[in-house]
C-alpha cells in the first residue's frame, strides 16, 4: 500500500512539473504587451536597457533585454530559438550568419523608413529587406600621428620602410593581437575586397578552382605577412587588450583594429592624436567599412509581437528619443537618412570621412563559410607565427582550409 | 533483512536520481545516436537530410578528427600516469607522522575546487608571461620561454595543469583506501621483519587495489573528456596541437554548425571512452584482494 501512495505522490509531482515547463511553451501567444531583444552588442546593453525604460514611457509596451557575455552569442541565441525561448528583435552579422537561419528572418521591406536607408545598407535576403543596419565600422591601421606619417605609407615598400625605422627607434611598428579575427580575419579581408568580384572568387576558391598562391593580391598579402613576421613582435603574445594597452602607451606605433577600440582607450591619458588609414595592400587606399550587425525581427513569434517588434525598430529609428539614443548614447554613425551625430571620437570621424568620400572596400570575410576563422584560418596563422614557414606555404595552406571548410 | 516498507524507501531515493538521468543522459543519448545520421546545421526550421553512414564513414578521411585522437591519447597516459603516482605519494606522505599533515592535505587538495576554466587562465599567465620573463631574468631560456608558443611543450603544460588540479583529488581516494587498511596486517609484516619498503609492495599497494580501480577510472575518463582546460590554457594552439578530442567536436558543432557530423564523431568517442574504462575496471578489478 505505501509503496502506491509514495508511486501516486511522485507521479502527481511530476505532472505539476510537467505542467509548469508545458505553460512557457504558450508564452508567445500572448497579446503584444511586451517585446524581447537579445542582441550581440555587449557595449550597448546599459544604455538599450535605458532606451527600453525610454520606450516604455512613450508607449506602455515594455521591453526586456536579455544580456549576452558577447563570444558565444550566436550558440546561445541558436539554442533559445531551438527551445520555443524567442526574441522578438535579435541581432546576426548579415552574410554567413543571416543565411544560415534566414527561415526565422521576418519580412521588413514595410518599415516606414526603409527607403532612407542609405544605399546599399539595408540588409536583403531574396529581395526582401530583412535586417536594418546598426552602425557602420571600419577597419585598418589605427595610428599614432605622431609616430606615423599617413602620407608616406602607400604600398608594401612604405610600410616595410616604416616598420624598419621604427624597429630603430625601439618603438614596434605594427602589431596584430592573438584573437582569431584580429589575429586573420581581418587582415585577410583586404586582399578578398580589392578582388573584381569577391563573392565569386570566395565561390572557386571553396570549389578549388582558383588558389590564393596563384592570386596577386594575396601573393603581396604573403609578402605583408612575411614582413609583419619579421620586423613586429609576435602576435600570438598579443592580446586585445596587450594590443591597445601598447598602443596608448606609445609602444607601438599602429594596430591593425577598427573604430570599435576606441572605448578601450579611455583609461589612459593619451597625448597624442590618432586616426585610421586603409590597410596598403597593393597601394590601396580605402578603408574596410560596412555594416557589423543588424536587427531582425523573429518570424517565429506571433503576428502581433512581430508588429510590436517592427514598432520599436521604427521608433528607435525615426523618433526624436529613438534617434537620441542611437547617436547620442550607443554612438552609432547614421546609416538612415535624417540623423547626424554629433560628437564621434576620430576613429568614427575616419570611418565616416572615408564613407562620404566613397573611398571604401567591403567585408568579404562576413561571407566566407560559417565558423573558418576559429577553426581554420586561426591554427595556419598561428603555425606562420611560430615557424619559418614561407609566405606561399602560408597562402597554400589557407586555400585548404576555405577548400575543407567550404565543403563539410 | 527484507522488510515490507523497504521497496518504498528505495523508491524514494533512487525514482528522483533515476528520472533526472533517464531525461538528462538516457534520452539525449539515443536522440544523439539518431542525429548522427543526418546532415543537419542544428537549426529546426532548416532541412535534416539523411544519410545514413555517411558521416561515419567520413571520419575515417578526417585527419583534424585523428590528430585530437593522438593528443588526447599522449595527454591521458601522461596524464594518468603522472596523477596516480603523485596522488599516492600526497596520501602516502599525509598518512604518516607528519606534523604539518593536515595543513598539507587542504594545500594539495585545494587546487581542485578552483574551476577548470579559472585554472587554464591562471597558467596561461604564468606559462606565458611569468615564463617569459623568468627567463629574460635568469638567462635559462631554454626551460623559461613562452611554453604555449611550442606545440610540444604546450601540451605538456596541459598535462601539467591537470595533474595540479586531480593530484589532491586523487590522493583523497588514496587516503581513504590506506586508512582502510587494517593495521594488524602492517604490524604484522613489521613482526616478521619487512622493511618500508616491503610492507609498501607486499601488503599495502595489494590491498589498495580498490582505490586503484576507482582512481584509474576517474583519471582515465576524466582526462579523456578534459574540455575547460583545453579550451582557457591552449584554446587548441598552437596551429592546433594540443586540440583534444572533446574541443574538435565542439568545434565541429558549434563553430562549424555540422550537428549530425559531430554528433557521429561524439558517438564514436563515446564508444572509446566506454570500452577503454570498461576494460581497465575489469582488469583491476580482476587483481583486488579479499582480505
Amino acid at each position: 500500500m505505501k509503496t502506491k501512495k509514495l508511486l501516486g505522490i511522485l507521479l502527481a509531482s511530476l505532472l505539476v512539473m510537467s505542467l509548469l515547463s508545458g505553460c512557457s511553451l504558450f508564452s508567445g501567444g500572448k497579446p503584444a504587451d511586451k517585446i524581447i531583444i537579445f542582441q550581440s552588442k555587449v557595449e550597448i546593453t546599459d544604455q538599450l536597457k535605458a532606451c527600453a525604460k525610454a520606450y516604455e514611457e512613450e508607449t506602455g509596451v515594455k521591453v526586456e533585454v536579455w544580456e549576452t557575455t558577447g563570444d558565444d552569442y550566436l550558440q546561445q541565441l541558436k539554442v533559445r530559438l531551438n527551445n520555443n525561448q524567442h526574441p522578438t528583435i535579435f541581432s546576426l552579422a548579415p552574410g554567413a550568419e543571416s543565411q544560415e537561419l534566414k527561415n526565422y528572418l521576418a519580412d521588413l521591406s514595410d518599415l516606414n523608413f526603409v527607403d532612407k536607408i542609405a544605399e546599399n545598407m539595408a540588409h536583403e535576403i531574396d529581395g526582401k529587406v530583412v535586417g536594418i543596419p546598426y552602425t557602420l565600422e571600419g577597419f585598418g591601421l589605427v595610428y599614432n600621428k605622431s609616430l606615423i606619417d599617413a602620407s608616406k605609407v602607400k604600398d608594401y615598400d612604405s610600410f616595410v620602410q616604416m616598420l624598419k625605422d621604427l624597429k630603430d627607434q625601439g618603438v614596434n611598428g605594427f602589431s596584430l593581437s592573438s584573437e582569431s579575427y584580429f589575429l586573420i580575419g581581418h587582415i585577410l579581408n583586404t586582399p578578398f575586397a580589392l578582388l573584381d568580384d569577391p563573392l565569386d572568387y570566395i565561390n572557386k576558391l571553396v570549389a578549388g578552382e582558383v588558389k590564393m598562391q596563384d592570386t596577386e593580391e594575396f601573393k603581396e598579402f604573403a609578402k605583408f605577412m612575411e614582413a609583419i613576421r619579421e620586423y613586429t613582435n609576435n602576435p600570438l603574445e598579443v592580446t586585445y587588450d596587450k594590443q591597445c594597452g601598447d598602443f596608448a602607451t606609445g609602444k607601438t606605433a599602429s594596430i591593425h583594429q577598427g573604430n570599435w577600440c576606441y572605448p578601450m582607450f579611455k583609461d589612459y591619458d593619451i597625448d597624442f592624436e590618432m586616426s585610421l588609414m586603409p590597410f596598403p595592400l597593393m597601394g590601396n587606399d580605402k578603408l574596410a567599412v560596412s555594416v557589423p550587425t543588424c536587427w531582425f525581427v523573429n518570424s517565429q513569434v506571433s503576428a502581433a509581437q512581430q508588429d510590436a517588434g517592427k514598432k520599436f525598430l521604427e521608433w528607435l529609428y525615426t523618433s526624436e528619443t529613438g534617434k537620441k539614443y542611437l547617436m547620442e548614447e550607443f554612438k552609432f554613425i547614421p546609416v538612415v537618412e535624417g540623423m547626424e551625430s554629433p560628437n564621434l571620437d576620430p576613429l568614427s570621424t575616419a570611418v565616416s570621412k572615408f564613407a562620404a568620400e566613397g573611398k571604401t572596400i567591403g567585408w568579404p570575410n562576413s561571407n566566407w563559410p560559417a565558423g573558418i576563422v576559429d577553426v581554420y584560418l586561426q591554427p595556419v596563422t598561428q603555425e606562420f607565427f611560430t615557424t619559418n614557414m614561407s609566405g606561399e606555404e602560408l597562402l597554400a595552406k589557407l586555400t585548404d582550409a576555405f577548400v575543407q571548410a567550404g565543403n563539410k | 533483512m527484507y522488510r515490507k516498507g523497504d521497496n518504498a524507501w528505495y523508491a524514494l531515493f533512487v525514482l528522483p536520481l533515476t528520472l533526472v538521468f533517464v531525461t538528462v543522459v538516457v534520452i539525449p543519448f539515443f536522440i544523439g545516436i539518431g542525429y548522427s545520421f543526418v546532415k543537419w546545421d542544428g537549426m529546426k526550421l532548416n532541412p535534416m537530410t539523411y544519410v545514413g553512414f555517411d558521416n561515419y564513414s567520413r571520419i575515417f578521411a578526417d585527419s583534424g578528427f585523428w590528430t585530437s585522437a593522438l593528443h588526447t591519447t599522449i595527454f591521458t597516459l601522461a596524464s594518468v600516469l603522472i596523477i596516480n603516482l603523485l596522488g599516492l605519494a600526497y596520501a602516502l606522505i599525509v598518512t604518516s607522522r607528519l606534523r604539518v599533515r593536515n595543513a598539507v592535505r587542504a594545500v594539495l587538495f585545494m587546487p581542485y575546487m578552483i574551476g577548470g576554466l579559472i585554472l587554464g587562465y591562471i597558467w596561461q599567465f604564468i606559462f606565458s608571461d611569468m615564463f617569459k620573463n623568468l627567463g629574460q631574468l635568469t638567462g635559462w631560456t631554454r626551460v623559461f620561454f613562452n611554453w604555449l608558443l611550442d606545440p610540444d611543450y604546450a601540451l605538456v603544460a596541459m598535462i601539467v595543469v591537470t595533474t595540479w588540479q586531480l593530484a589532491g583529488y586523487i590522493m583523497i581516494i588514496y587516503i581513504n583506501g590506506i586508512q582502510s587498511i587494517p593495521d594488524d596486517v602492517v604490524e604484522a609484516a613489521k613482526v616478521d621483519g619487512a622493511n618500508f619498503w616491503q610492507t609498501l609492495f607486499r601488503v599495502r599497494l595489494p590491498l589498495l587495489m580498490p582505490a586503484f580501480t576507482v582512481c584509474l577510472f576517474v583519471t582515465l575518463s576524466n582526462c579523456f573528456k578534459m574540455f575547460d582546460v583545453n579550451v582557457s590554457l591552449t584554446g587548441g594552439g598552437p596551429n592546433n596541437a594540443t586540440e583534444l578530442m572533446a574541443m574538435n567536436i565542439y568545434s565541429e558543432i558549434f563553430l562549424l554548425s555540422n550537428y549530425g557530423y559531430g554528433q557521429a564523431k561524439a558517438i564514436i568517442f563515446f564508444i572509446v571512452i566506454a570500452s577503454i574504462t570498461l576494460i581497465q575496471v575489469y582488469q583491476t578489478k580482476k587483481r583486488e584482494v579479499e582480505l
